[in-house]
């Protein structure tokens, strides 16, 4: 189940990312609590990479996820200065000729930005380190519009594609851009979801509905996205079938899902989800519910697709096996925050946190001695803003600072940027005493940002 | 087994239960408590004609052959004739007769929870926990806490004060079509027949001022009948909804880009009316019950009044028939909720 043999290819020799998620911070507003199930998480997913979140339950995964989807229902809401860009270039030319209105060209407004001037006005009630920059100096324009502050640049309420190279008015012309998904809505969010981004879910059981056909509700999304009708669109639908490794694809078109085994149902749903030739693939633990056998078949599958497609993919799991199976690059969550952020080289042969140290030791094989460790505990429920670090209740190296300084995400050692982790035992070059005076000045000035 | 091969098993095994009804009536009619001569002549008969009747009606036969002749008598439906409610008279025509009004009313105390308590439920349903969904949950438990004989008098009583002009100038008697008494049977003749293709008579033409007293004497008592359905599938349906929005296929279908409208009508609707199909053929049964004490309050000459009159009156073979009908329409009704759920539901017959 364990193999480290699939490379990683490295930051330097891909695109530009696909899908920026930024300060990302979703909370759940009931009468008791907020609950702050997404906390400041950011990543990266570049096309053909695959990103893997793992934690346990309840840490904020599948909340991620549907974040991006724009899944997320009341009570739960994305909060301001979250930013979640979406940079395919062909969709941001699309959704600047579907919507002109909501388009807003960044060059234009660059001659107005003026970034000391801005964050000293009044009306800004942000301070850069919200946004994860020390100096106000350093915070591009991109950052300050996507995270929701533009309006004091006049940028409008329903406004989402942003144009960074070229002229919103001929669409071809744009090299440059994102569409900024948290503030889509109605239709844009509706050609977002299935079209460019789609989602595989947990239970392939009763992902489908029972009173349909499963080639009717794979044609549903093919008539949505691509007005396919028709024959056409039932033949699509078989061979899209075929692709995912189902045999006798024409018959099984018209057989409804309790037809259909586990596995075969969960590569129909990946079937359905692809039909509309999506950019990015959201797999939220979709072989949690499968046997092992095809778990490992479903894995082949999804990752012989992503070649063929350079599909990127953002792979929920709280198994670790499955991560070290599939993804390129990984990170690690723990109650609404990543913990840590590697290559999935690095993080199985040198896990930094403890979090991370402690998974691994669960699992089954990895140990030392003849009892499998655990960590104790339970994940806390995230419902105050973080003062601490979160995982130190559950520490075995926690010391008395952990209890006072909220951790920040560091590299682990100086030039190691492809590795960070949210621990003050990092950057591991620095003594203690130093690594927590670094990780205090970074959280003062966040706090201070929130507070005043 | 195919869905269509499930269906028709169920619609075999009806074929016992008819037999096993058959059997209890006659049992009831041959040895129950009634001396079929001694209802029929009454006390004052002289031994030598309660000897011929005896004769007459075969009782002196075997029993087995009396069986043999009562069961293929009703399969044809020779229901036999009735002692003492209309004495002498052939059961069919009594049934032909009284029978179209209990339909009509049936009709309508089925139509209107149907179209008032599913959409109700849906609605409340789709926006939970908000002001119009707790207004429909609780009229919803008002209604059903009502009993239907309080719920016919009260009725009665309000509609009776608006003679004349009532709250807000309202007249119900004088409100659409004129009617003299909010009681009474539905004279059902607004329909005009006529023999174009020979024997089978075929409606031509429609009164519509007919109809509309039909339907508006009709209205009141299949309100109250309707009543505890019309609850039921408001809180049936309102649960079945809030569970089929929240299920991971409505999710999916959220993820692919769908609109709400299309989730709901396409996605949610259809897997929310597999449970209301037994709520909605249960209430058909209840009607039957419910039927005899809201045609007794309302004084209509329906099925349900004459089986109450025949119960009381031990005229034995009236009621016997009538059970035999009710049976016949609740396994009528079965087929209908299995036939509704082949159509609904793809899953059913389906074993691994």
């Amino acid at each position: 189940m364990m193999s480290l043999e699939r490379s990683p290819r490295t930051t330097a020799e891909r695109d530009e990312p696909i899908l920026e998620v930024r300060n990302l911070q979703t909370a759940f507003f009931t009468e008791k609590e907020t609950i702050r199930a997404v906390d400041d998480v950011s990543f990266d997913i570049r096309p053909g990479e695959t990103v893997g979140i793992v934690g346990e339950s309840g840490s904020g995964k599948s909340v991620t996820a549907r974040s991006i989807m724009g899944l997320v229902d009341s009570p739960g809401r994305i909060l301001q200065g979250s930013s979640i860009r979406f940079g395919h270039v062909e969709t941001v030319r699309e959704y600047a000729e579907a919507f002109p209105n909501r388009t807003v060209d960044l060059e234009s407004l660059r001659a107005e930005y003026d970034p000391n001037d801005f964050f000293a006005r009044a009306a800004v009630d942000v301070r850069p380190t919200d946004l994860g920059y020390e100096r106000a100096d350093d915070v591009p324009l991109e950052d300050v519009v996507a995270a929701g502050y533009g309006d004091a640049l006049g940028v409008g309420d329903g406004d989402c594609v942003f144009v960074t190279d070229g002229s919103p008015e001929s669409p071809s012309s744009i090299a440059d851009g994102f569409v900024e998904l948290t503030r889509l809505d109605g239709e844009a969010q509706r050609r977002m979801r299935g079209g460019r981004i789609a989602m595989v879910f947990q239970d392939p059981l009763t992902s489908l509905n029972p009173v349909y056909t499963v080639g009717n509700q794979i044609k549903e999304a093919l008539r949505l996205h691509q007005g396919l009708r028709g024959e056409a669109a039932t033949r699509e639908a078989a061979e899209l079938l075929e692709d995912v490794g189902i045999p006798d694809a024409r018959r099984r078109v018209n057989e409804y899902p309790h037809q259909f085994s586990g596995g075969m149902r969960q590569r129909a749903v990946i079937a359905m989800a692809l039909a509309c030739e999506p950019e990015l693939l959201i797999c939220d633990e979709p072989t949690t519910a499968l046997d092992v056998t095809i778990q490992a078949q479903i894995l082949d599958l999804l990752a012989e697709l992503q070649e063929e497609r350079d599909l990127a993919m953002m792979f929920i799991t709280h198994d670790m096996g499955v991560i070290a199976e599939i993804s390129h690059r990984v990170n690690v969550m723990y109650a609404g925050e990543v913990v840590e952020t590697a290559g999935v080289n690095d993080l199985f042969a040198d896990p930094k946190h403890p979090y991370t140290r402690g998974l691994l030791q669960s699992i089954p094989g990895r140990q030392e001695g003849d009892r499998l460790q655990t960590i104790e505990g339970n994940v806390p429920t995230p419902n105050q803003p973080a003062t601490h670090c979160r995982f130190a209740p559950r520490c075995p190296k926690a010391f008395a600072d952990c209890e006072a300084v909220h951790p920040a995400s560091v590299p682990v050692e100086e030039g190691a940027t492809d590795h960070t982790a949210a621990c003050l035992l990092y950057p591991e070059e620095l003594p203690t005493a130093e690594a927590v005076a670094r990780h205090r000045r970074r959280a003062d000035t966040e706090t201070r940002g929130d507070t005043e | 087994m195919s869905r269509w091969g499930y269906f028709f098993r169920r619609l075999l095994l009806s074929i016992p239960v008819l037999f096993l009804v058959m059997t209890f009536i006659f049992v009831l009619l041959r040895m129950g408590p009634v001396d079929p001569v001694a209802a029929r002549l009454g006390p004052e008969a002289t031994g030598a004609e309660a000897a011929r009747m005896r004769e007459r009606l075969g009782l002196n036969d075997p029993l087995w052959e009396q069986y043999v002749d009562f069961v293929t008598d009703f399969l044809v439906l020779d229901l036999g004739q009735s002692w003492v409610v209309y004495a002498d008279w052939e059961v069919t025509t009594i049934v032909m007769n009284s029978g179209p009004p209990t339909l009509w009313l049936g009709f309508w105390a089925i139509l209107l929870p149907l179209f008032i308590g599913i959409p109700l439920g849906f609605y409340a349903g789709l926006r939970p926990n908000s002001w119009s969904d707790y207004t429909a949950s609780v009229s919803g438990i008002l209604w059903q806490a009502m009993p239907n004989f309080w719920l016919c008098i009260i009725l009665l009583a309000v509609l009776r004060q608006t003679q004349g002009g009532g709250w807000l100038g309202f007249d119900w008697y004088a409100f659409g079509p004129e009617i003299r008494s909010i009681t009474g049977t539905p004279s059902l003749d607004f329909l005009s027949w006529s023999n174009p293709f020979g024997a089978v008579p075929f409606p031509t033409g429609i009164d519509w001022s007919a109809l509309a007293v039909d339907v508006k004497l009709i209205l009141p008592p299949a309100l109250v009948l309707g009543s505890a359905s019309m609850a039921a599938e408001l809180r049936i349906g309102r649960t079945a909804i809030l569970e089929t929005i929240n299920s991971n296929y409505v999710e999916t279908a959220r993820a692919k880009g769908l609109k709400s409208r299309a989730i709901v009508w396409k996605h949610v609707f259809r897997n929310a009316l597999i449970p209301l199909v037994p709520v909605i053929t249960n209430e058909a049964f209840l009607l039957i019950g419910g039927s005899v004490i809201v045609e007794s309050i309302f004084n209509i000459n329906g099925l349900g009044r004459i089986f109450f009159r025949a119960m009381v009156q031990g005229d034995l073979p009236l009621a016997g028939a009538l059970l035999f009908i009710f049976t016949l329409i609740i396994i009528f009704l079965n087929i209908v909720q299995d036939f509704l759920y082949t159509i609904i539901d793809p899953r059913v017959g389906y074993e691994r």
